[in-house]
């Protein structure tokens, strides 16, 4: 797929080629079930993914946009490594990843600063990175005394808040931002706005987000990517492509 | 088994803070805090120690330490299997949210229920104390024979963990099956003078759990030396069993995620 823009090898961060991720419906099964039918089952299988291919430049902010089902978590999942295409390849140069998205798993009963350090692990920074960062997530996230509390406590604009500051502030150099931008109240809402331009001008992160918001991506992204289906409808500037999707699903 | 080394390395903060996490969640809301560690395998001691010597008239020399050796390993053994068949699917935020090795998360559940053993194990010492239990060098066996049973814990989780993943009742199954294993262990009485032969010299060889508990107690309480070859044995099997269930998890873990 060729990319308008600086597209020379060196500055690729994401290189998705041919990506194709089925899953298999055989599910869960229960012991009843399967010694009544001791048949072996048939198995569906479901393309959510029907081969993508598309490169991101570094530094880029990128959108995707497409209706529910679309593939669109499907392949950010992919992308953050969780589970490896079937086929196709996926290729991050070595750079770091993080996903981010709604409900990221907090352990409930700690509090809100030992679940920093513990997603900052699980994204696999060291504990005296976190040291020296946490003052800053805290600040960012503005949760105040609450930072001290258990989760539990906290309001989901809050539990939001935290995981979209952790993953801002503890850079790694690609984030993928699963429908979280809407969260908070407007106050925070601009402020990430504002933190997410500010990771624009940083030439080294490169951004990934998937939002059904339009006026956010319209802001935000250099490039939007519209899936449908499984497959990529179009792919260019935030301006054409949001205007077709737009007349597309009215 | 170098990416297993590498992965342990990579992830080894992380499982060890998890772990410590959990152990403080655990106590976080509850009025005796860390004290229900000692008080947890405390009380279940002297609630089987009542059963076996009031009801069922049955003793064996140093009874509570006898039995308090017993519980405390059984515990670490049952909780890691048991907690491993539900694991990737209690763990399903943080599974569908970044790559982790899945056994991992195994480890992360063997030190905090490791931790948990250790604490009763200190108690178990100060009991022996108590009671004036005479010690010889055979104490040092419980070091190869813990190892064995961490060994043979982890080897039981892996398997579970794979097959807890796609087959929903199996901890319906896996509970009524460590309830047996339980009672056949010989938790609160002693197979080798209980029960009659050839069965308890059956029970000692087939079921690893009978024979780590024995031991444990030939080596700590009676001054004897442990079945050597037959530890040797598990050990080795537990090795394969762990290195086969580590190759499964690495082979399927991909799937888990769709699964749930």
């Amino acid at each position: 797929m060729e990319n308008s823009r600086n597209s020379n090898e060196n500055n690729i961060v994401i290189d998705v080629q041919d990506l194709k991720i089925r899953y298999r419906c055989l599910n869960k099964m229960s012991i009843r079930k399967s010694l009544l039918s001791l048949k072996k089952s048939k198995i569906e299988i479901f393309e959510a993914v029907r081969g993508i291919s598309f490169q991101v430049p570094k530094g880029e902010i990128m959108g995707i946009v497409g209706k529910n089902g679309s593939g669109k978590s499907t392949l950010l999942r992919a992308i953050a490594g969780v589970f490896s295409p079937d086929e196709g390849s996926i290729d991050l140069h070595g750079h770091s990843v993080s996903l981010l998205s709604i409900g990221v798993g907090f352990q409930k009963k700690l509090t809100g600063r030992e679940n920093i350090y513990l997603s900052g692990m699980l994204l696999g920074f060291s504990e005296e990175e976190i040291d020296n960062k946490i003052e800053e997530i805290i600040e960012f996230s503005e949760l105040g005394d609450f930072i001290n509390r258990p989760v539990k406590t906290y309001s989901s604009g809050m539990y939001s808040k935290l995981a979209f500051s952790i993953t801002a502030i503890l850079e790694t150099e690609v984030i993928l931002i699963d429908e979280v931008l809407s969260v908070g109240d407007s106050k925070f809402k601009k402020k990430s706005y504002k933190k997410m331009q500010q990771l624009i001008t940083n030439e080294d992160r490169t951004v990934i987000i998937v939002s059904h918001n339009n006026d956010t991506l319209n802001k935000l992204c250099n490039s939007i990517l519209w899936l449908h289906e499984g497959k990529i409808k179009m792919q260019g500037s935030p301006g054409e492509v949001l205007e077709a999707y737009e007349e597309f699903m009215s | 088994m170098k990416r297993f080394i590498e992965d342990f390395k990579k992830h080894y903060k992380y499982s060890v803070y998890s772990a410590k996490s959990e152990l403080k969640s655990e106590i976080a809301n509850s009025h005796l805090s860390w004290l229900w560690w000692i008080l947890d395998p405390l009380l279940f001691m002297m609630v089987y120690t009542f059963i076996s010597v009031i009801v069922f008239r049955t003793s064996e020399p140093y009874f509570p330490v006898f039995v308090f050796i017993g519980l405390s390993s059984w515990k670490f053994f049952e909780k890691t299997v048991k907690q491993s068949v539900k694991l990737v699917s209690s763990n399903s935020s943080i599974v569908s949210k970044v790559y982790l090795p899945k056994h991992i998360l195994i480890f992360v559940k063997m030190y905090a229920n490791g931790f948990k053993m250790a604490v009763s194990f200190i108690l178990v010492v100060i009991m022996m104390f108590i009671y004036r239990v005479p010690l010889s060098l055979n104490i040092l066996y419980i070091i190869p024979i813990f190892i064995t049973l961490i060994m043979f814990t982890f080897g039981a989780s892996t398997i579970m963990l794979h097959f807890g993943v796609f087959v929903e009742d199996l901890s319906n199954v896996i509970n009524v099956l460590l309830k047996l294993v339980f009672y056949m262990s010989g938790i609160f009485y002693s197979i080798s003078n209980r029960v009659k032969e050839p069965y308890g010299s059956l029970l000692l060889k087939l079921n690893p759990m009978a024979l780590f508990l024995d031991d444990l107690r030939a080596s700590m309480l009676y001054c004897e030396t442990p079945h050597r070859k037959l530890l040797l044995f598990w050990f080795l099997a537990s090795c394969l069993v762990s290195a086969i269930g580590i190759r499964i998890i690495y082979k399927y873990e991909n799937s888990y995620v769709k699964v749930i």
